[in-house]
């Protein structure tokens, strides 16, 4: 896809979500549809983090809640205006996830998994016991002023204009980190993450891409978190256990990351089924497994990956080359 | 030996050991510039070892890697092929996902070319793979993506080029033709060549000097021709057929 389409397809987006954000008029369906984006967001950074480094977190939920409690605590004690508070803790996280992934991305496979689970606990459990300040299991209640951004706060909060706010940071979100792996980063880091050994003997210092990869998955997670925070107005620990990054991860498997947007196609389809489903959700996790299973098995690209098989079956001059970037590691063949 | 000014690579007593084992013991080897060195030896011999030696993959027990007279051997894998080291791998070491000149004109940027998209061009022509140019590597042929994986050595004018069994999985024909090439290659883009083959036929007709190793050590080096007639080497490798 050249840079002018995906432009024009961010704006045709954004159009199509505003319109639809205004022209529905169940509330219930525009907060299911608010939450589906913001998770979307949320898988959409533990997606990049597979696409483009090749690995696998149990621990993303770390920025989703901790950018809730860092907007909930100083908010709380007024300690700067909440646009700073904002700006701060997207830039704070994501410079705290760079000096993490520092560490640990040394690491390969399913160690660096259990690495991202042990640092997501330990901020789980700090933040269920430090009740003087995070209201420990209780939670705490976001204290957003009346006005954010010049827009008044109430306003923001209703139902459609916060389904465009977060259908627009999406957008935006995809955009920019669509054109940011059309980059030399995008190169080095698709370089480091086929062939790690080959990328440093091209020169490439391969710790700091990935480090970066690391840090920019988690400032779209933490995007998320800031999100949420301002939807429910309201962080608990939960939304730093790991379940919860167990479940953006089913996300980023049932939508499959050959193309950025597929993480965010897997939370539209998990909350959207789980609607769906009525009376029966409530064993939803057993559903939503077997699901888990029969896209591994059948289409182990995810849902996006099946997509795009078929528009390429469907039109053999169809442009989806360009907009898919597959990573089945590293290729390295045995000579015979 | 050439004079020392000429000399771009010089290892000075370079060892290896893992505990016990001396995978390489007290290894001495040159390269002139412009010269292509053949290292031969049987199975385990320790050639791949040097490269690996050379090129910072595995620290050395002992010794000192020079490159241009200067000392490189506390330097990694990255500061020493920025200062011109350079190598292709015994198995296909490609970037499988990506296409053919985007990752060779990677492979350039990295290292500072002025036009790495030019560099890129002018290696695949070379390599005859300027057809290829915008195809996925993992969708190459094997003898392709040999000479991707040698583009990728090539690319930012490096100063010694190790080679590791280039020709391993090629057909006959094949490794005559990429035979012809490399030592076009090496002339025409004022590299100097240090090469692992197994193919003797390569070595022998490519190679200005021919070093043997037997056991983590040089047991006999001289022209194509001194060597073939060193009986320790037709002793320890070559056969009495040879």
């Amino acid at each position: 896809m050249t840079t002018s389409r995906l432009f024009l397809t961010a704006a045709v987006a954004l159009a199509v979500g505003v319109a639809a954000a205004f022209a529905i008029s169940s509330g219930t369906l525009l907060s299911l549809l608010t939450q589906a984006t913001i998770y979307a967001l949320f898988a959409l950074g533990v997606g990049v983090l597979l696409k483009q480094n090749g690995m696998v977190s149990f621990g993303h939920a770390l920025f989703f809640g901790a950018a809730g409690y860092a907007v909930a605590i100083p908010l709380q004690m007024k300690l700067l205006p909440a646009e700073a508070i904002v700006a701060l803790t997207l830039v704070g996280l994501t410079l705290l996830a760079f000096l993490i992934g520092l560490v640990i991305v040394r690491v390969p496979g399913v160690a660096f998994g259990m690495l991202t689970l042990a640092v997501g606990q330990m901020a789980y459990l700090t933040a269920s016991r430090s009740r003087g300040v995070t209201g420990g299991a209780d939670g705490m209640q976001v204290d957003w002023p009346a006005t954010l951004f010049g827009l008044p706060t109430s306003a923001l909060l209703k139902p459609a204009p916060m389904l465009v706010l977060c259908w627009t940071v999406l957008v935006l979100t995809l955009l920019g980190v669509a054109l940011l792996l059309r980059t030399r980063f995008g190169a080095i880091t698709e370089a480091t993450r086929d062939n790690e050994e080959r990328a440093r003997f091209i020169g490439i210092t391969t710790l700091l891409p990935r480090a970066a990869v690391y840090a920019l998955s988690a400032a779209v997670t933490t995007l998320a978190g800031v999100l949420a925070a301002l939807n429910t107005g309201f962080v608990s620990p939960e939304s730093l256990h790991w379940s919860l990054s167990g479940v953006a991860l089913m996300m980023v498997v049932v939508g499959g990351t050959r193309v950025l947007w597929g993480p965010a196609l897997g939370a539209a389809v998990y909350f959207l089924a789980k609607d769906a489903l009525g009376d029966h959700a409530q064993h939803w996790m057993a559903i939503f497994g077997v699901a888990l299973i029969v896209v591994i098995v059948f289409a182990p690209d995810g849902l996006s990956g099946l997509l795009l098989k078929w528009r390429r079956k469907a039109g053999p001059g169809t442009d989806v080359a360009t907009a898919a970037a597959p990573h089945d590691g590293a290729a390295t063949r045995t000579a015979h | 030996m050439p004079p020392s000014q000429d000399l771009v690579l010089q290892t000075e007593d370079v060892a290896i050991h893992y505990g016990g084992v001396k995978a390489l013991d007290g290894v001495v080897l040159t390269l002139a510039r412009g010269q292509v060195r053949g290292l031969i030896g049987p199975n385990g011999a320790g050639k791949s070892t040097v490269i690996d030696a050379i090129t910072g993959r595995r620290r050395l027990t002992r010794g000192r890697v020079l490159l241009r007279g200067q000392d490189v051997s506390a330097l990694d894998v990255v500061g020493r092929r920025r200062h011109g080291l350079s190598r292709s791998f015994q198995r296909t070491s490609i970037f499988g996902q990506m296409p053919v000149r985007k990752q060779v004109e990677l492979a350039s940027y990295k290292m500072g070319a002025t036009d790495p998209g030019a560099d890129a061009d002018d290696v695949l022509r070379e390599l005859s793979l300027h057809g290829q140019a915008h195809v996925t590597a993992a969708d190459l042929g094997y003898g392709e993506q040999r000479r991707l994986d040698l583009a990728l050595a090539l690319v930012g004018r490096p100063t010694v080029l190790l080679l590791d069994e280039p020709m391993a999985g090629l057909s006959v024909r094949e490794s005559l033709d990429l035979a012809q090439h490399l030592k076009a290659l090496a002339q025409r883009r004022d590299v100097s060549v240090l090469l692992v083959e197994h193919d003797m036929d390569v070595v022998f007709g490519i190679s200005d000097v021919v070093t043997v190793f037997e056991l983590g050590r040089v047991i006999a080096e001289g022209t194509p021709a001194q060597v073939r007639a060193d009986p320790r080497v037709r002793e320890a490798y070559l056969g009495s057929a040879a």
